[in-house]
């Protein structure tokens, strides 16, 4: 009986085949890319890129956090109307805190510190009532993804709730802004990426989220507290809704009810796309952030030909969509 | 009916120098087999010896890349996926393929569903399954959820599905793994019937005793080759075992050292209840192994779960070194030098869809961070250690653990439990499912364990295992203690008293003892 | 001269008998709009909200049933509850989906209730006792006249449509018709499905993919402030102008103001709404003679006119 170490070195005659599970998304970033180039000439411009980056900043940031949750075999379909919830009051702080604090940074701030509280405690309570509750996460997360559209069109009267124009002209760079020539958005869509993907991999915490996903009872009986992992990261969910947030409503200054309305989707489907398995156990964030740039790159792409009618554009996406996950799919062992 | 069942009944089902590769792996080499009509034919082998891969071919689930099949004479290319049921060959997996949420009737009738207008018959269908478990002697109710059932029924359940299908030949892949003595004594008398009436059964099983009780004749595989196939008579279950590993097997068992009697009791529990147990007390003194024999059910692993935090416990005191300690999660009772491995290493134990490495060190992520961030080099190191030590094969660390042997898991497990480095380990069924080779390795860790000082409490129920490697055996029943063993009382006879509620001990006796 | 309910509401299916009712006797009208999912009809709820309120103190005997539905199905269900039992007199619908709800607006009709239909046409001609609308191909012909105007000699313009909906395609076809001969050339059309986010998208695809651009019709207001932010952000705030339509306050304001960059609106205001109310409030109290079509005027709104749109407290 002799002791034999893993042997790593064997793994025959695959050779130079590329790993199409990990590769699957690259593969259909580039083919976009390609598609992008062939169509129009600017596409590859610094601030068509730039644009296309900025935009996908906001589903992407949530769509980290979402990375988490569903890793840990959960699922938040609320992330869009708590989006919006999150803008609306946001504002509301924000125009009432002018006549103590004047028009300047500190209104900001406060802004931005309501917005990640708030984000925090929505995600509290979806968390809570998950765990605690013991209901399904999709059931929660459907109610409050109700509750939270209707308070902010409660919020905002039926119509819009809009920043007052000093505060947005303060506030107004943190979208349009950035540090040379790299808007904000993208710098904070891409620390938070970076943080992400060190907590999944190289943490205590990602390591119990996957396990969690993997089998529940396994963890358990590997006395990982499931409950506070679960918990944690809706919570994190919330805050990342909040720091989203935080760089929308500079954007455009205003909130209603159809902000972030189908959010929640994009962010799960951007998730998927990036290889993350949607029943939970195995999760990558530079797979979401890739998944969240194609979804990104679809709609640009469609905005700049004029080959496809517009009626069939939700067609390209889904087309687009199924193939990135199609090239991933694990193959049948033999 | 000697010219259709028996020895002189022609073969029924037979593999000609069957051969298969995965990929350019071998994993059986030109194998013969055949079984008659009324006949019992034992597979057996270590485990990787090609057990499963045979009987996926002799039921159609994997095509042999040589070699052929016949059936009933004829030469046959089985149809895959399952439809070689139609012809009466069934499969009952190891794993059971059930679906839970199920009645037995709709599992009985799976996939080939009575129907009235269109219509399913339920009516219908419940009766024939009562009648189908009344002729197996099976008290189970036919409106009853999958999920409800013990293991045992489930079985049962399985088996009366394969008869309403007319089975002609019924394979049966470790039926008694997860059995009871007095289940596994059901389920034979259930293949005798069923071999009366011309029914050919392929068994595999790791429990040589059983084999040369049930079958007639007996295939030793090893490494993907056949070794032979003998008569039962010809054989005892030393032979056996020696053509299954190639090499004698004269100790299975470890010499047991001697525990010192006036080591301090490290563990002492008083009065313990929780669900599905009553009143149980007992101490386990350092370096000692301690046996929990007993029917499935009798509350074993429930007394387990209770002591290290996993389920609630409703009243009763626990001392750990003489401190009392309650521990409401598992991580509190791991810190305090206790663990507990489980017996559903699928279920329970092991993250089936990842490597070695995760698996190994989830128990213990904490003791690998450095600056809070994982130091994967110091993962690697342990794994490295523990391969060494518990001689983990697999062919890499980044092999998914669901695709490791059922040995090889079990070794994983056990390093994953030892990581902890725990004081006191309960150890529920080290070995289900496991080869004899395996089991032999396991035995003496357990004793080496033993014998520098960690107290043992060991879960089984495979009684010889209880028998040979501990110090003393507490029974239980009903979930309460029936009684403790020592010296040599330790007896399979003994036990089963105990067990069966022929035997009671008194209150006083189980304390002291 | 006292007339029970019933005889009323016969009155009324017969059209113009003149039933006239007495100010003790209860009338209930039913109005029943879609939810506020974007700025527009943010302000039809709005409206109809204060139309009923005022109504109330002038009319002590009318009771309104206010309903506001996300869909089509809900806006159903809204509307058989209204007449099996709320037992409305009269409906006032805006339907989300006037195709979807067709049938089942008939059927109130057909139960003998007064019915008016506001903003969008249903798909059977004369379901409808009262039609009352804005001008949707009147809105793009008012756009396409002052791009006429505003680029005599022609040039490269884009389009931002709302959604595919027949509302949408009379404004498009009407502001196709209104350039037709001239050298302005439309680039190319994408939804931005009237909200602010996608009209930000598709406007600064449109400004990478379109180096000259001069004019930007997007038909609404909404659209227009998502479109607004990105055109600054590329800094060609000075290079075009934006027409939008619906009279959003701050649209009004900037025109008002004299903002180049949106000179003018059009108006196709969601106080519609609140005239039909008063319409069909007048017809059951006074007996008042009310049928057929009422299109409101798409006005230009314009740097002189704008003060006449201005209303501090419309939310829209």
């Amino acid at each position: 009986m002799s002791a034999s170490a893993p042997d790593t070195a064997a793994k025959p005659a695959r050779g130079f085949r590329i790993d199409l599970k990990t590769a699957g998304p690259l593969l259909a970033l580039a083919l976009l890319v390609l598609l992008g180039i062939t169509l129009n000439e600017n596409f590859l411009s610094y601030s068509n890129l730039t644009n296309v980056l900025a935009r996908s900043s906001f589903i992407g940031i949530i769509a980290i956090g979402a990375t988490f949750v569903i890793t840990a075999g959960g699922l938040d379909l609320s992330v869009g109307s708590m989006a919006a919830v999150i803008a609306g009051v946001m504002i509301m702080v924000m125009n009432w805190l002018i006549p103590s604090f004047g028009i300047g940074w500190s209104v900001v701030l406060a802004g931005m510190a309501s917005g990640i509280l708030l984000g925090g405690v929505a995600g509290v309570f979806n968390g809570l009532m998950i765990t605690r509750g013991r209901i399904e996460a999709f059931i929660v997360t459907l109610g409050t993804m109700g509750i939270f559209r209707s308070l902010v069109t409660f919020l905002a009267n039926g119509g819009t709730l809009s920043l007052n124009f000093n505060v947005a002209d303060v506030y107004r760079p943190v979208y349009y802004d950035g540090i040379l020539g790299v808007p904000w958005p993208i710098l904070v869509f891409a620390l938070v990426a970076i943080a992400g993907e060190i907590l999944m991999r190289r943490t205590a915490f990602g390591r119990y989220c996957a396990a969690i996903g993997s089998n529940e009872q396994v963890a358990r009986y590997s006395s990982i507290n499931v409950d506070n992992v679960r918990l944690l990261t809706y919570i994190l969910q919330g805050v990342l809704v909040g720091v989203a947030v935080l760089l929308y409503v500079p954007r455009l200054g205003s909130a209603s009810s159809t902000t972030g309305v189908l959010w929640e989707l994009e962010a799960i489907a951007g998730v998927i796309i990036g290889g993350t398995t949607l029943k939970g156990g195995y999760g990558r964030i530079w797979g979401t952030v890739v998944g969240v740039v194609i979804l990104g790159l679809i709609g640009n792409i469609l905005n700049l030909q004029s080959l496809i009618s517009p009626y069939l554009n939700g067609a390209f996406q889904g087309v687009i969509i199924i193939l990135a996950v199609l090239l991933q799919r694990e193959r049948r062992t033999s | 009916m000697a010219s259709s069942v028996g020895e002189t009944a022609p073969i029924i089902l037979a593999a000609s120098r069957v051969s298969k590769s995965f990929g350019e792996i071998p994993v059986l080499f030109s194998i013969d087999f055949d079984i008659r009509p009324g006949e019992v034919h034992a597979v057996i082998g270590e485990n990787g010896a090609g057990k499963s891969t045979l009987i996926k071919i002799l039921s159609g689930l994997e095509q042999p890349t040589s070699g052929s099949i016949s059936f009933d004479g004829q030469t046959v290319v089985l149809p895959p996926n399952g439809a070689a049921e139609a012809m009466g060959i069934v499969l009952i997996h190891q794993e059971m393929n059930l679906a839970e949420h199920l009645t037995v009737a709709d599992s009985i009738f799976l996939g080939r569903e009575l129907k009235k207008f269109g219509f399913l018959d339920v009516r219908e269908m419940r009766k024939r399954a009562a009648a189908v478990m009344e002729t197996l002697h099976v008290h189970v109710d036919p409106d009853a959820r999958i999920n409800t059932l013990s293991v045992a029924d489930k079985q049962m359940v399985e088996i009366a599905k394969a008869i309403s299908r007319d089975a002609r030949v019924l394979i049966m892949d470790e039926p008694t793994a997860v059995l009871s003595v007095g289940e596994t004594q059901t389920l034979f008398e259930q293949i005798r019937r069923l071999t009366a009436r011309g029914v050919a059964v392929i068994f595999i099983s790791h429990k040589l005793d059983e084999i040369m009780e049930l079958a007639q004749r007996v295939t030793v595989l090893r490494d993907g080759q056949l070794i032979a196939t003998v008569g039962t008579e010809a054989l005892t279950p030393d032979s056996i075992a020696q053509m299954m590993v190639g090499r004698e097997l004269s100790n299975l068992y470890p010499p047991k050292h001697e525990p010192d009697v006036d080591a301090p009791a490290v563990l002492s529990v008083r009065n313990l209840s929780a669900l599905g147990v009553a009143d149980v007390s007992f101490d386990l003194r350092r370096g000692e192994i301690l046996g929990f024999a007993g029917l499935i059910g009798s509350g074993r692993t429930a007394v387990a779960e209770a002591i290290v935090g996993l389920t609630h416990r409703s009243s009763g005191q626990i001392t750990l070194d003489g401190k009392p300690v309650d521990f409401t999660r598992v991580s509190q009772s791991v810190d305090a030098g206790l663990a507990y491995m489980t017996k559903d290493r699928k279920g329970k134990g092991l993250l089936l869809n990842m490597g070695l490495r995760p698996n190994l060190t989830l128990l213990t992520v904490k003791k690998h961070l450095r600056a809070g961030f994982l130091d994967s080099a110091s993962e690697t190191r342990a794994l490295e250690r523990a391969v060494r030590r518990f001689d983990i094969r697999a062919r890499d660390a980044s092999v998914a653990v669901g695709r490791l042997s059922g040995g090889n898991q079990q070794k994983l497990m056990l390093g994953k439990t030892m990581e902890s480095e725990p004081d006191i380990i309960i150890m529920d069924e080290p070995t289900r499912g496991i080869d004899v080779g395996t089991k032999q390795q396991i035995y003496h860790i357990i004793a080496a364990l033993a014998a520098e000082g960690k107290s043992i409490i060991l879960i089984s129920s495979e009684l010889q295992e209880v028998i040979g490697l501990s110090h003393r055996v507490v029974v239980m029943r009903n979930g309460r203690l029936a009684g403790v063993l020592e010296g040599a009382e330790i007896t399979e006879s003994e036990i089963m008293r105990y067990a069966a509620g022929i035997k009671q001990s008194g209150n006083d006796e189980r304390i002291s003892a | 001269m006292k007339l029970a309910k019933t005889l009323l509401a016969a009155a009324v299916v017969v059209g113009s008998l003149g039933g006239i009712a007495v100010a003790q006797d209860k009338v209930t009208i039913g109005v029943s709009v879609p939810a506020a999912d974007h700025g527009w009809t943010g302000g039809v709820n709005y409206f109809a909200q204060q139309a009923i309120d005022r109504l109330k103190v002038t009319y002590p005997n009318v009771e309104f049933v206010f309903a506001s539905a996300p869909d089509a199905p809900k806006q159903i269900a809204d509307i058989e509850d209204m007449v099996a039992t709320r037992g409305i007199d009269a409906l006032v619908i805006l339907p989300g989906d006037p195709d979807a709800m067709t049938s089942a607006i008939k059927q109130v009709k057909d139960a003998g209730k007064f019915v008016t239909v506001v903003d969008r046409q249903l798909s059977i001609n004369g379901v409808e006792n009262l039609y009352v609308a804005g001008d949707n191909p009147g809105l793009g012909a008012n756009a396409a006249a002052y791009f006429k105007e505003a680029l005599p000699e022609g040039g490269n313009i884009v389009i931002l449509r709302g959604l595919p909906i027949p509302i949408d395609q009379q404004r498009f076809d009407g502001f196709m018709a209104g350039i037709e001969g001239t050298n302005l050339k439309v680039l190319d059309d994408e939804f931005a499905n009237w909200n602010r986010d996608d009209g930000f998208k598709v406007m600064q695809d449109f400004l990478t993919r379109f180096p000259d651009i001069k004019g930007v019709w997007t038909q609404d207001d909404d659209i227009s402030l998502g479109a607004i932010e990105a055109i600054k952000q590329a800094g060609r705030d000075k290079d075009m102008f934006i027409v939008g339509g619906a009279g959003m306050q701050q649209i009004i304001q900037a025109v008002a103001d004299g903002s180049a960059l949106t000179p003018v609106d059009v108006s196709y205001s969601p106080a519609m709404i609140a005239t039909a109310i008063e319409l069909t409030t007048a017809h059951l109290v006074s007996g008042v003679q009310v049928s057929g079509r009422y299109v409101l005027d798409s006005t230009l709104i314009t740097k002189d006119n704008a003060a006449g749109f201005l209303d501090p407290a419309s939310p829209f």
